[in-house]
């Protein structure tokens, strides 16, 4: 019976008449078997474990992408909802598991030379592009050359040393580098550094390419159409590498830009997938409840991520470090995780989130939540409150990311001003703000947040190393903050080839900036993603934004 | 005396007069800074006694909240209404007094600002310079005096041609003169009557914007508290409906107060009452 209702659903297709189908067979199931559908009366908080034990093939999901991306053209602009249709669609040269560790996707194997200058990477057979063509070493070849040296901003940044790119035979390319580069191995994701068809390509005008919006790649999902304004559809790939796959059939993105219309989306059934907190904090606490839906913060161990205050260290109040601890000792960080963030925040200990396992360091000095030592520090700085209760005024500019944003800043605002700071919450537009902040470097206290990526030089080095102080590159260190310290151990860990030794660089960084409390971090995102409870494997990922969706299937038993 | 038994006259003061006694007392009332969180948060109205309203989802409370609030919708409601009508009757006089090439041109300039809805502007304007109480009161100032310019000119032009007006002219009275001492007194019923509903519709604005997330960061306002509000439509909907209650009492308070006076100083209903 249940092939019969997949083979319905793939042939009339209809998200609808899928859903009917779904509860008829519900109801038939629980009629026959009665008792035997368990009906969870508890949260859902948890998927259910990733397996394709037992996977059947079929059926079709309508997901949910917020806001709609300016471009599938990723290997441009990297947006997290363009990186969410492109991976579905072009697989990479690696992908990456929970656990950070690389697993092999258009590359089977590879191996460095003993000095780290000599990459092989041994390509897949029988790999095809969405059209037809076959994918061979000349595709990547072609990219390393074009996409990864002009225009994707990781490979740009993390591949400055590559010498060349040589193909030998159809199979196999061996990159040249001049100086060792160990973040590679963390960087050959299908976003970071992107194969592209170099029939369809080479010799063109890659920014405006005609196939950038109407992309054909080799992963699981071919690309069909996108109506601005309402859907992205992609179906199955039948010539897809890894036989039997991918399971579902179609795979369609509805666009909804109000936050109460995608909450309506989730619960009516409309869509079945959602993912980094596509409803409000308080209907994501509401769907827990829910006995069809899951609310899950798994899957995003590679797309961690903190919000931090950038004290700018050329302001004379804020250079003392002294004022920057009371910063931290006056905010109860605990609290704003629970009231703003609705829980899906932790505290953060350092620059580095506790999910990027390999690399965080626990035992970095801590600013706990205590008014009177902030007090008695402002007290110590210089800075005694005057006969109008104030100790020193001071502007603090939030990033204009949204509602959560803002009244963080008016957490914040609140706290310092219960230890005599008399804060003013400034509300930019995003374009000034980050001309304030990264090219005039004119700000006093801003809030700003950053994903830490697979590894520390792809998101924190940029933050704290002085020579990646660069005017008018936003995300790019802004406090002025410089230590010769922090920098000889970035420095060693970019060619660093032993990978202990690498990761005792990063950590003894995160000891040094929280001592010096280069940047005042507040807490961990704990992104979220709601799903239908019958969808399998969408979790098995680094980033659940960049799950090509190949094994994810439909489990009427659930 | 009688006509001013107008009853949605006497129910239009009564309840402004509530809101601008809770505006003048929330200081004393509540001293604390309104945005300080002092309760747990989600408290639904009379399930804490500290906070008979309830608290917000960020645990502030919903009570101090709507008396500060008051401050700030009245202060926005007052002041950018008086910005409107200094443009508007000052445009509106200049024009109707003066007609010809001086009305053309400030009409011109009155229908280029009427074409562009009032609302967008005052969004654009606050986006432009930065959202604070000042640049809002302005912001709403400058997007509201169209109708008043319209509404003086039709006055004065009636006005002018009429005899006191001749002849005090004849008299030698100075433009200032006729147009401060003789046309605008007689104008004044009109002016005065459309004055509640622009300082009614300042407040509406204020609310929209501080609902976009435009509003005074710095200031709870009736507007952002509905906003903060909307992110638990679902759950706690008594945090938009406690202060939108507020807006829409004050709101049509100042409308029954506007047509109340449109009633009893209006010469032809007043001929008619007694």
């Amino acid at each position: 019976m249940k092939k019969t209702h997949t083979d319905t659903a793939a042939t009339n297709g209809r998200g609808l008449d899928r859903r009917t189908f779904i509860e008829l067979t519900g109801a038939l199931l629980g009629s026959t078997v009665l008792g035997g559908v368990p009906h969870a009366a508890h949260a859902l908080d948890k998927a259910l474990p990733n397996t394709i034990d037992g996977a059947v093939k079929g059926g079709t999901l309508d997901a949910l992408i917020h806001p709609e991306p300016p471009t599938l053209a990723s290997f441009i602009n990297t947006s997290t909802p363009g990186r969410a249709v492109f991976s579905k669609i072009f697989d990479g040269l690696l992908d990456y598991g929970p656990d950070l560790a690389p697993r092999p996707q258009l590359a089977e194997s590879w191996e460095t030379s003993k000095d780290g200058l000599v990459w092989t990477l041994h390509l897949r057979k029988n790999v095809f592009w969405h059209d037809g063509t076959p994918f061979t070493s000349a595709d990547v070849k072609f990219s390393a050359d074009v996409i990864w040296k002009k225009y994707a901003p990781t490979a740009r940044r993390v591949l400055r040393h590559l010498a060349s790119a040589e193909a030998p035979d159809e199979h196999t390319i061996v990159l040249t580098l001049t100086q060792s580069t160990p973040v590679l191995i963390n960087a050959l994701d299908a976003v970071a550094a992107p194969v592209l068809p170099k029939h369809l390509y080479e010799g063109t005008d890659v920014p405006n390419n005609p196939h950038n919006n109407a992309p054909i790649g080799t992963g699981p999902f071919v690309f069909k159409e996108w109506v601005r304004g309402s859907h992205i559809a992609l179906e199955r790939f039948d010539k897809y590498w890894q036989p039997g796959r991918p399971f579902l059939n179609k795979l369609t993105w509805k666009i909804i830009t109000d936050v109460a219309g995608r909450a309506n989306a989730l619960e009516t059934g409309v869509v079945q997938y959602g993912e980094r907190n596509p409803v409000t904090f308080a209907d994501a606490d509401r769907f827990k409840t829910s006995d069809k839906l899951i609310v899950s913060t798994e899957g995003y161990n590679g797309f961690s991520g903190t919000l931090w205050l950038i004290p700018n260290w050329r302001d004379p109040i804020l250079s003392n470090f002294k004022v920057r601890a009371a910063i931290l000792h006056a905010i109860d960080r605990q609290l704003l995780t629970k009231t703003v963030w609705g829980g899906y925040a932790v505290p953060a200990t350092g620059p580095v989130s506790s999910l990027l396992k390999p690399f965080y360091e626990p035992a970095t000095p801590q600013y706990a939540f205590d008014k009177k030592k902030a007090e008695a520090l402002l007290d110590e700085a210089g800075f005694p409150k005057k006969a109008d209760g104030w100790r020193f005024k001071l502007t603090h500019d939030f990033i204009p990311f949204g509602d959560d944003y803002r009244r963080t800043g008016e957490f914040v605002r609140q706290a310092l001003r219960a230890v005599g700071i008399d804060v003013e919450l400034r509300s930019l537009d995003l374009a000034t703000w980050t001309k304030n902040v990264f090219t005039d470097y004119n700000f006093q206290l801003v809030s700003s947040w950053g994903i830490n990526w697979q590894d520390p030089q792809l998101g924190i080095e940029q933050h704290f190393w002085s020579k990646a102080e660069s005017k008018g590159t936003p995300w790019f260190n802004a406090s002025g903050y410089a230590s010769q310290e922090v920098d000889a151990l970035f420095e060693d860990a970019q060619g660093q080839t032993d990978a202990d030794k690498r990761i005792a660089d990063y950590k003894q960084v995160q000891k040094i900036v929280q001592r010096d409390l280069a940047r005042l971090d507040l807490f961990e995102f704990r992104w979220f993603g709601v799903w239908d409870k019958r969808l399998r494997n969408v979790t098995d990922t680094f980033d659940h934004s960049q799950n090509n969706f190949a094994h994810v299937w439909w489990d009427q038993t659930a | 005396m009688k006509r001013l038994l107008h009853p949605p006259l006497i129910l239009g003061t009564i309840v402004l007069a509530g809101v601008v006694v809770m505006a003048l007392l929330a200081q004393r009332l509540f001293p604390g800074d309104p945005m300080d969180m002092v309760a747990v948060p989600f408290t639904w109205p009379g399930q804490d006694e500290t906070v008979p309203l309830g608290s917000d989802l960020m645990g502030r409370d919903l009570l101090a909240g709507i008396f500060h609030g008051a401050r700030v919708s009245l202060l926005v409601g007052a002041s950018a209404a008086t910005i409107a009508l200094t443009i508007g009757v000052t445009i509106g006089a200049i024009s109707g007094f003066y007609g010809g090439a001086a009305d053309a041109a400030l009409g011109r300039i009155t229908e280029f600002f009427q074409t562009i809805p009032a609302f967008l502007l005052a969004v654009i304007l606050v986006a432009i310079m930065r959202p604070s109480i000042g640049t809002i009161i302005l912001a709403l100032g400058i997007s509201s005096w169209t109708g008043v310019a319209r509404l003086v000119r039709a006055e004065f032009l009636t006005l002018r041609e009429r005899e006191f007006v001749r002849a005090s002219e004849a008299l030698g009275a100075s433009d200032l003169h006729l147009i401060t001492r003789e046309i605008l007194p007689n104008a004044l019923t009109p002016i005065l009557a459309s004055t509640g509903i622009l300082v009614a519709q300042a407040i509406l604005s204020e609310a929209g914007l501080s609902f976009l997330g435009l509003g005074d960061p710095n200031l709870i306002s009736w507007g952002s508290m509905i906003g903060i509000g909307r992110d638990a439509l679902r759950t706690g909907w008594y945090m938009s409906a406690i202060p939108g209650a507020a807006i829409m009492l004050t709101v049509v308070a100042l409308n029954f107060l506007s047509d109340g006076l449109h009633a009893v100083l209006s010469p032809r209903t007043s001929l008619r009452n007694a």
